[in-house]
């Protein structure tokens, strides 16, 4: 099923999450506000697939199609910017899917159902996760000891 | 009351002294520690240097007893999530945020925040005062759009009703101050001499009382 979903931030993150979701068939609609890297987003994208304009400004956003979006992907660089986003998303224009990027991970707790994020994407977290998941991997290819302390005392 | 302020701009630094001197209880939070230094020596508040969406520092702050939050960074979005945070996590009874640029206030609204324009405020304030008027005001409602002014009786007016400068939605009498004590008018109410009118009127809707009282 095609989707139709509004990225808002058009930096790396932004940029290469509308390239793979439009190369997955769904109608994504980009929001940057810098105008040379919604340009760059322009070669990238299909045409009228990216707006110039603030993503929390409620004219931009129904601009780009929010009142029949599927999913609204906050991801820019300031987390103020992406909560006012979600908020905006849920709150007035009632999508029933948000994500957003969490930049300072002191800031990860005000994401939640209050602000209208549904998931928050934390990188910090996200690496902790996967470091932790690579423990017992890690003891198995040095031989399959798990009790091997994974943080060795670099001393001893 | 116990109150939380975030920004330590020249506008909250001077809200912190002014609630400070009511012998409120102000904590002002800013990210740069070097903000303090715009708070005069005589504040006697608390003062924290961090991010104001830090949890652990709006607790230590008394976020969850405050009994007002004054959001006023320098940016619009910040004032607006701390704002919504204050209120909805925390529960704090009254919160208002700054808004300096005009075309954001729909966020505001749309988010449900009392909001403060001071440059919007400030702009319709001026050109009130640069374009002379005989009429006082005595306070602004709102961001400025709507004043409460005061106005002699004038000459035209007196015989007349409070309908007759009565414009729905644009100016309404709120009350006559007659001979020392001031009544709540009815849209019959006649003017007398010396009377003293306090009308409600829209700020773009001045010009239009002027001419209603042979003002202008």
């Amino acid at each position: 099923m095609a989707l139709r979903v509004i990225v808002v931030g058009g930096g790396q993150v932004g940029a290469d999450l509308a390239s793979l979701l439009t190369a997955d068939g769904h109608r994504v609609t980009a929001i940057e506000v810098r105008d040379d890297v919604a340009r760059l987003l322009r070669r990238d994208l299909p045409d009228g697939a990216v707006i110039s304009g603030n993503g929390t400004d409620p004219t931009v956003l129904e601009a780009a199609g929010i009142r029949e979006a599927d999913v609204v992907a906050a991801v820019t660089g300031a987390d103020e910017t992406n909560l006012v986003v979600t908020s905006l998303a849920r709150f007035e224009f009632h999508v029933p899917y948000t994500i957003a990027r969490v930049n300072n991970p002191k800031n990860a707790w005000i994401f939640g159902p209050t602000m209208g994020v549904d998931v928050a994407l934390n990188q910090a977290d996200l690496m902790a996760h996967l470091v932790q998941e690579s423990l017992p991997v890690k003891s198995a290819m040095r031989g399959g000891r798990p009790e091997t302390d994974p943080w060795p005392d670099p001393r001893g | 009351m116990k109150i939380l302020i975030i920004g330590c701009g020249r506008l909250g630094a001077g809200l912190a002294q002014a609630l400070s001197l009511r012998s409120h209880q102000v904590t002002i939070i800013d990210r740069d520690a070097t903000a303090f230094d715009r708070l005069l020596p005589s504040f006697a508040g608390q003062q924290l240097d961090g991010a104001g969406f830090d949890r652990g520092l709006l607790l230590r702050a008394g976020i969850d007893r405050a009994d007002g939050l004054a959001a006023v960074t320098g940016s619009d979005e910040v004032n607006a999530v701390v704002a919504r945070v204050a209120r909805e996590v925390f529960k704090v009874p009254r919160v208002v945020a700054r808004l300096d640029d005009p075309r954001k206030a729909e966020i505001y609204r749309r988010l449900g925040l009392q909001t403060i324009a001071p440059v919007t405020w400030g702009i319709s304030r001026i050109a009130d005062l640069l374009c002379y008027t005989p009429l006082a005001p005595v306070i602004s409602l709102g961001t400025g759009e709507v004043d409460i002014v005061e106005a002699e009786a004038t000459p035209l007016l007196i015989g007349r009703m409070v309908a007759d400068v009565t414009l729905p939605g644009e100016i309404h009498v709120v009350a006559i101050t007659r001979r020392g004590s001031t009544l709540l008018p009815t849209m019959g109410t006649v003017f007398q001499i010396g009377d003293q009118l306090h009308l409600a009127v829209l700020g773009i809707s001045m010009e239009r009382l002027n001419v209603l009282l042979g003002a202008a």
